[in-house]
């Protein structure tokens, strides 16, 4: 009998108390999804991307299910021994049992040990499993339904190798922890309990199933969220039996989690129950030695970008590219979930702002979002090629010029102006320029789309009449493609991409996590995400005034579709209204929030969620006091003590502010870096502070929307009535 | 005979109505021994109580409640589930005889004579006479016997997924060994065998004394007529032995609804539950209430023809989750 542990826990704040750690020694911890090894969607980056901190923490003692592919195998699984005799033993006995079970190490940071579980092996077992599942929790499995029977199979075969486990530990049973990911796995959860297995379950939704497909079927869903019949709503749309099965894991687990508050309500009132824990995505964030090496790095790949940028404009480059500012919203293609409905509005409404205040500002906004293309189109490729060509006539004239230059001054004299270039190269020089010459304007589009009549995005821009007209200050480029470094028309991947932009903008109704904005935030990238997404509604949480830290919130829960879009047009436009030196100042703060996403803080809420099981399944052995989990808060970002870039709060201190001189006294990198450096680390007083904050970052918030609600009395919809507090902005500017 | 028992098992409350028919056909024809049942927990509280008027025992068997040897070797051995409960008789060691008898078996004549015979003796089965039909044998309660049984069973698996292969691999002996164990086939007779040997049938048929139903589709998933006295559904070629399963109906409507309509009125006044969950007792029970088994419902489910507001609704999954979680 080991001994009972006892374990306080006042609140994730106060992990002081809770520092002293679990006996991992006796613990074994296994965690099932899909997805492990095996990349699908976006729970694969959790999984793989949490990995590390999960192995130093539970060491040989953690393992990984997953489902057996060999592509996946061949590519990212080194097979070895299982060097753990009891696991040796399960392994040999199912396999010896018919199963095909392999045992490896999953080539990722961290490199944990993966139990890799081949269910076509046994999918003669399938006819037999459904009816004892039937049987169980009269749940049945359509035949057609591939997934859902996979599902099934992978449970059935996850239960019986923990049960197999739990028997083959023959002297010291170790205490089981088992980690169940979305509802793919939860066949396997339902099976430990219903076995009643000695395994302390942990089931995490990353979404709700009836949450997609509610929100994809343009439902007003979060207004509705209490009033769903679920079943009905499940049943309808042909997903009972998914539903059911994802109910039923939430149903049997003993501690259940969501990856965001937003998902957290959404459970509550889709599956009816509520998180236990709320546990946050994480990056694993690469630290630069060199201070500001990500402010290099920006600088780098804005340049490439504006090379494209260059190339694709060719003939209609009128405009100024220091003055220009790289937008761009990037993911799946959902059109009104991910939000590019909203972006384009406000992007109309934007070019309105600007022209009408004759801004000298140009704005690209980038589409990255992949849908079905026949490959690039003509006219982009030959942009480049322009672009190609200039460049190589201006080095041609340039050799023959240079050459002139050095033999004038070899034999001692200044050289002819008038000589240097002769009528040749003017001709060549000419004749480059007049390829330039283009009559129609610069695509929107930079592939051949399948459905170009009809595609959301195509047919939107249409509407709006943003054509990239030379009087349009906002252009728009939609890339249907996921970038790679080997493209043609822009050689950078994804990465090199969002360093090289100004400002990532995520204004989605649906997203339960939203690793997007978060990896902007982490390479110093400030984005706009909403309040209705997972890394919105944490960002809002733990910092007291997010915009001035570059994270925008933008407000799509309480407010109509049309008053978000006038908030997102004041954001964008009081983005552009803020200085080079703002911007870089603003990036500093965004890239200091790194640590906040970062696997060694958010880790922490997953060993809570394990504790929390464990002292529920083995309440004799583990204690804990149950808290609040809402009131989980690490640490807290405070308002900068300098100004705030955003014009939009910092014409309320200084009405004649001038940007350059002022910010220099105002602004100290150090000091205020060191600040947030202090509040990583959660002060004692915290829980007494934390008020405070959130009550001046609800004012200002407050403020700013007033002052645009005010002025925007009759007709709302209409652009012409943001002209007047932009008008008052651009007024106490000058 | 304080010391032999018929035993049972009902692992639902459909199981549980086939349970009552059995032990009163026992009763009718006036047994000496004990009657017991073993059940398992998915089967309510209320059947429970139904069970009692009729045997003299009722054993909650749980087999996934921890600290039980066959707990282990379910964990190894998932695939087994209900098997396992089915060895449990052998944990009866009260008893120095049991015969034990399938829930969906009803007898025709007193069969105590069964008695006289030894471990382990059973009828051949109809689809492979050297096997025996695990739906009745006569066995010998011993711990020690149980604990081989789990060790086999865990090492060696059944054959065909359920107790019957187990058993035939445990007595492995039983076709060749001793004629004495070989029970007559009237002892067993089963739904199949009368069209596959009609004229057999006919002349033996008379002399029946258990007759089982086999197969997917129970008595208890027909609905009678109580005023009529026919089973909806009986000419359907299915049905093989009309006779039968209209014996089995008379015995459920005269002697056991009497019993769970008086137990539904008794529940009503004395512990005052809420009016819903007799109702809908009472509809589980009815029989004329058009009600569709368990496999129909499965393979509706597995058409994507779900009945998800009603019966099918996550509701009642719940119930049936909890049942588990408690």
């Amino acid at each position: 009998m080991p001994l009972a542990r006892s374990l306080s826990v006042t609140s994730l704040t106060g992990l002081e108390d809770w520092d002293d750690e679990l006996d991992l020694e006796n613990s074994v911890l296994f965690e099932v999804a899909w997805e492990v090894a095996n990349k699908v969607g976006g729970i694969y980056t959790v999984i793989q991307t949490k990995a590390k901190i999960t192995s130093d923490e539970w060491g040989d003692n953690y393992f990984l299910i997953g489902p057996y592919f060999e592509h996946n195998v061949r590519t990212q699984v080194e097979l070895i021994e299982a060097p753990n005799a009891a696991i040796k033993r399960t392994l040999d006995s199912m396999n010896s049992k018919g199963c095909k079970l392999y045992f490896g190490r999953w080539l990722i940071e961290g490199s944990p040990f993966v139990i890799l579980i081949d269910i076509a092996a046994t999918a003669w077992n399938l006819d037999h499993w459904k009816t004892e599942f039937w049987d169980s929790c009269t749940i049945g499995i359509p035949w057609y339904d591939r997934e859902a029977n996979d599902a099934v199979l992978f449970g059935f075969l996850t239960a019986w190798f923990l049960g197999e486990y739990a028997a083959q530990c023959e002297d010291e049973k170790p205490y089981i922890v088992a980690h169940f990911h979305e509802w793919l796995a939860g066949v396997g959860l339902c099976l430990c309990r219903i076995r009643k297995l000695p395994v302390a379950t942990i089931f995490t939704t990353h979404a709700t199933l009836l949450g997609r497909y509610l929100c994809a079927g343009s439902v007003d869903f979060y207004n509705n969220l209490q009033s769903f019949n679920v079943d009905k709503e499940a049943g309808d749309r042909q997903i009972y039996h998914r539903y059911c099965m994802e109910r039923a894991a939430v149903q049997c687990t003993h501690v259940f989690t969501t990856v965001s508050q937003i998902t957290a309500v959404e459970a509550e009132h889709l599956l009816k129950r509520k998180p236990d824990v709320v546990t946050p995505n994480g990056l694993n964030v690469k630290k630069f030695s060199a201070m500001h090496e990500f402010q290099n790095l920006h600088a780098q790949s804005k340049a490439r970008i504006q090379e494209f940028i260059r190339g694709h404009f060719y003939g209609h480059l009128d405009f100024n590219l220091d003055k220009t500012l790289f937008f761009f919203i990037a993911g799946r293609y959902e059109f009104s979930n991910k939000g590019a409905d909203i972006f384009l509005e406000a992007l109309a409404r934007l070019n309105y702002l600007l022209r009408v205040n004759q801004s000298d500002l140009t704005v690209v906004a980038f589409f990255i979002m992949p849908a079905r293309t026949n490959n690039f189109n003509v006219e982009t490729l030959k942009g480049q090629a322009v672009r190609k060509q200039l460049w190589d006539t201006a080095n041609t004239v340039k050799e023959k010029f240079g050459k002139k230059l050095y033999e004038s001054l070899l034999v001692g004299n200044l050289p002819d102006m008038n000589k240097m270039l002769d009528k040749e190269d003017f001709t060549m020089m000419k004749r480059a320029i007049f390829a330039t010459q283009r009559h129609s304007f610069p695509p929107v589009c930079t592939h051949n789309m399948l459905d170009d009549s009809t595609d959301s995005i195509l047919t939107t821009i249409r509407r709006i009449g943003l054509f990239n007209s030379s009087a349009d200050r906002i252009k728009v480029i939609f890339h249907p493609e996921f970038l790679s470094s080997t493209s043609p028309l822009l050689p950078v991947d994804y990465e090199e991409f969002v360093r090289g932009c100004h400002l990532g903008v995520f204004p989605s109704y649906y997203e339960p996590w939203g690793y997007t904005p978060a990896e902007c935030t982490v390479m110093g990238i400030p984005s706009i995400s909403t309040n209705l997404s997972g890394f919105g509604c944490f960002m809002e949480e733990h910092i007291a005034d997010p915009s001035s830290y570059g994270i925008y919130i933008l407000d799509r829960r309480y407010r109509g579709l049309d008053d978000s879009c006038t908030q997102l047009t004041s954001f964008l436009y009081s983005f552009c209204q803020q200085s080079r030196r703002q911007r870089i100042i603003q990036r500093n703060r965004t890239e200091r929030l790194s640590d906040l996403l970062d696997w060694k803080y958010l880790g922490r809420y997953y060993m809570y969620a394990r504790h929390m099981a464990l002292a529920k399944a083995f309440p004799d052995n583990f204690m804990y006091e149950p808290t609040e989990p809402t009131a989980a808060q690490g640490f807290r970002y405070p308002r900068p003590a300098s100004v705030p870039p955003s014009p939009s709060l910092s014409r309320h201190s200084s009405p004649h502010h001038s940007e350059t001189e002022e910010d220099d006294e105002r602004y100290d990198e150090e000091e205020e870096a060191e600040k947030d450096r202090q509040n990583i680390k959660p002060p004692a007083m915290a829980v007494g502070t934390v008020p405070e904050w959130r009550k001046r970052s609800k004012k200002g918030s407050i403020d700013a929307s007033t002052s645009s609600n005010a002025s925007t009395p009759t007709n709302p919809s209409s652009p012409t009535d943001l002209s007047s507090p932009a008008s008052s902005i651009t007024e106490e500017r000058n | 005979m304080k010391d032999q028992a018929f035993v049972t098992l009902a692992t639902n409350d459909s199981y549980v109505k086939g349970a009552l028919v059995l032990g009163s056909s026992l009763r009718h024809y006036n047994t000496t021994r004990q009657l017991v049942a073993l059940i398992t927990p998915q089967v309510s509280d209320s059947m429970k109580k139904v069970l009692f008027k009729i045997y003299d025992d009722v054993k909650e068997v749980d087999v996934l409640d921890s600290g039980d040897s066959a707990h282990l070797a379910l964990m190894q051995r998932p695939e087994l589930g209900i098997t396992l409960t089915k060895l449990h008789c052998w944990t009866l060691t009260q008893y120095s005889k049991c015969v034990f008898m399938d829930a969906d078996t009803m007898v025709l004549s007193n069969i105590d004579e069964l008695f006289q015979r030894e471990e382990l003796s059973a009828a051949p089965d109809p689809g492979w006479p050297d096997c025996f039909n695990s739906g009745v044998f006569v066995y010998r309660p011993s711990i020690d016997t149980y604990k081989r049984l789990l060790q086999f069973a865990t090492e060696k698996g059944s054959f065909d997924g359920g107790d019957q292969g187990l058993l035939n691999s445990f007595f492995s002996s039983w076709a060749t060994t001793d004629i004495n164990k070989h029970l007559p086939f009237v002892y067993n007779l089963s739904s199949v065998s009368t069209y596959s040997y009609l004229p057999a049938f006919k002349v033996f048929g008379a002399n029946a004394k258990v007759v089982h139903f086999l197969g997917r589709i129970k008595p208890w998933h027909f609905s009678f007529d109580p005023k009529t006295k026919s089973v909806s559904g009986m000419h359907d070629p299915a049905v093989v032995q009309p006779e039968f399963l209209k014996l089995w109906w008379e015995t459920f409507s005269t002697r056991i609804l009497p019993l769970l309509t008086e137990h539904g009125v008794v529940k009503d006044t004395s512990s005052g539950l809420k009016a819903e969950e007799i109702a809908e007792a009472v509809s589980q029970l009815s029989i004329e209430a058009p009600t569709i088994s368990s496999e129909e419902r499965k393979e509706r489910w597995e058409q994507g023809q779900i009945d998800y507001m009603g019966e099918d609704s996550f509701e009642n999954i719940k119930r049936r989750l909890d049942s588990f979680l408690k």
